[in-house]
């Protein structure tokens, strides 16, 4: 079948239809991913056997494909009485992945604070807690922007992942389309026109932001 | 079937998922030395272009690139088997991160080095081939160990335009019968199996590089 340009142009405002689902399952997934990244490290770092512990986690997390790892949540989890929607697992899942490669960029941020603000904050009599979200965290941040910002744009480009497990974002809506008509590749290169702009936009947003943050910061 | 019976089953698609990584890196290793010496040897126009074709395959979604060449190819004229195009997909897209280490190492060597070099009257390939990629060689290695997991993990997309590699077969093995729990655990534990070592294998060269960097800084 011959390709058609005015069939493919008609597919974009379906595709682009799943634009928002695509916007909201990153944001989330980043912010999963940072909450649980930031607990593996300061749980890693806590004692010496639950470091083992956190360390072979992080690792297998980080050794198995994030499309097994959305199989395994989807349809292994229901069997541990955790029935997840598609778009709860697909967000759990890119969550999880993510958190394996945030733990090792955090583990970096976190090795580059001085020693000394540690015992600082130990000398003033803080809490554990209060050491790692008041003075730890925020001291980090500073140091791992630019590849946690890396790591956003890579949750971005893992969305199309979720079509596998039926979640209405844009490969899974263009997919659709694909079925309906019999026409794949229209809707293909349609989809992914409108992932190349979103990715190279949203890489450069991230940059920008990452130079407002560390001159914001720089003292 | 029990456990071992499964990852046996499983480890009948190990030769698939072998193959695509192997060809997956004769796309990726070329493409990422070339692609990488042209970024660092080119300016204005040139560069533009060089970047616009590596920004092309970095920043799809590697899943969406699969789909655009499995599906829009054949309405082009263009036949290709599935082995090829999965290979294809992934290898140009690992290549695409790959040519950014090579710039980047080719980039922090000293000048010294290029100057020496002209001083003995070599030519300048001679220089890039003799002296700058040897001893880039040694700082490229971290990111090209962890690509070449990501490279592993991603051949698991193949699964999805039908070649039999473990992913594959685990899915057939999960409709032959009712035990997603024990097919997909096996999975998890199969690419465990295969990118475990590389993990560890790259984490010790990334250490090795720090080291060898704190060393530098020290002098």
């Amino acid at each position: 079948m011959k390709f058609s340009l005015d069939f493919a142009l008609s597919v974009v405002p379906v595709i682009l239809s799943g634009l928002f689902t695509t916007l909201w399952i990153t944001v989330a997934a980043c912010v999963g991913a940072s909450v649980l990244g930031f607990t593996f490290e300061i749980l890693r770092r806590s004692n010496r056997w639950l470091g083992y512990v956190m360390r072979f986690l992080i690792d297998v997390i980080r050794s198995t494909p994030v499309l097994v790892q959305l199989y395994f949540l989807y349809f292994v989890m229901p069997f541990y009485g955790v029935t997840l929607s598609a778009v709860m697992a697909g967000v759990l899942g890119l969550s999880v992945y993510y958190s394996g490669y945030l733990a090792e960029v955090f583990k970096g941020g976190i090795d580059s604070i001085d020693t000394g603000q540690f015992e600082a904050g130990k000398a003033l009599g803080l809490t554990r807690m209060d050491v790692v979200l008041r003075i730890v965290a925020p001291q980090m941040l500073r140091n791992v922007v630019a590849p946690m910002g890396n790591y956003f744009v890579s949750a971005l480009k893992a969305t199309p992942y979720l079509a596998v497990i039926a979640v209405p974002e844009m490969l899974g809506i263009a997919l659709e389309v694909g079925a309906n008509s019999f026409r794949y590749a229209e809707p293909m290169i349609a989809v992914g026109i409108i992932f190349l702009i979103l990715a190279v936009g949203i890489n450069q947003l991230v940059r920008l932001l990452e130079k407002k943050m560390l001159a914001s910061s720089a003292r | 079937m029990e456990i071992a019976g499964i990852l046996a089953g499983i480890l009948e698609g190990f030769r698939v998922t072998a193959l695509v990584t192997f060809y997956g890196m004769l796309w990726a290793v070329p493409f990422a030395l070339i692609a990488g010496v042209l970024q660092y040897f080119t300016h204005g126009v040139t560069r533009f272009a060089v970047t616009c074709v590596i920004e092309f395959w970095r920043s799809s979604p590697v899943l969406i690139l699969l789909f655009v060449l499995y599906y829009s190819l054949p309405s082009f004229g263009i036949r290709l088997s599935s082995m090829t195009v999965g290979a294809m997909a992934l290898g140009l897209n690992i290549g695409g991160y790959g040519s950014q280490a090579v710039r980047a190492a080719l980039q922090s060597l000293d000048r010294g080095q290029v100057e020496a070099g002209r001083a003995l009257g070599l030519h300048r390939l001679h220089i890039l081939a003799l002296i700058e990629l040897p001893q880039a060689a040694a700082a490229m290695m971290p990111t090209f160990v962890n690509q070449f997991i990501q490279l592993v993990k991603g051949t698991a997309i193949v699964s999805l335009i039908t070649l039999t590699d473990m992913t594959f077969r685990a899915k057939q093995i999960a409709e032959l019968q009712y035990n997603p729990v024990g097919v997909y655990t096996s999975l998890m534990l199969a690419y465990l199996i295969v990118c475990y070592p590389a993990t560890l294998f790259g984490r010790y060269l990334e250490r090795r590089v720090h080291i060898e960097q704190r060393g530098n800084r020290e002098i």
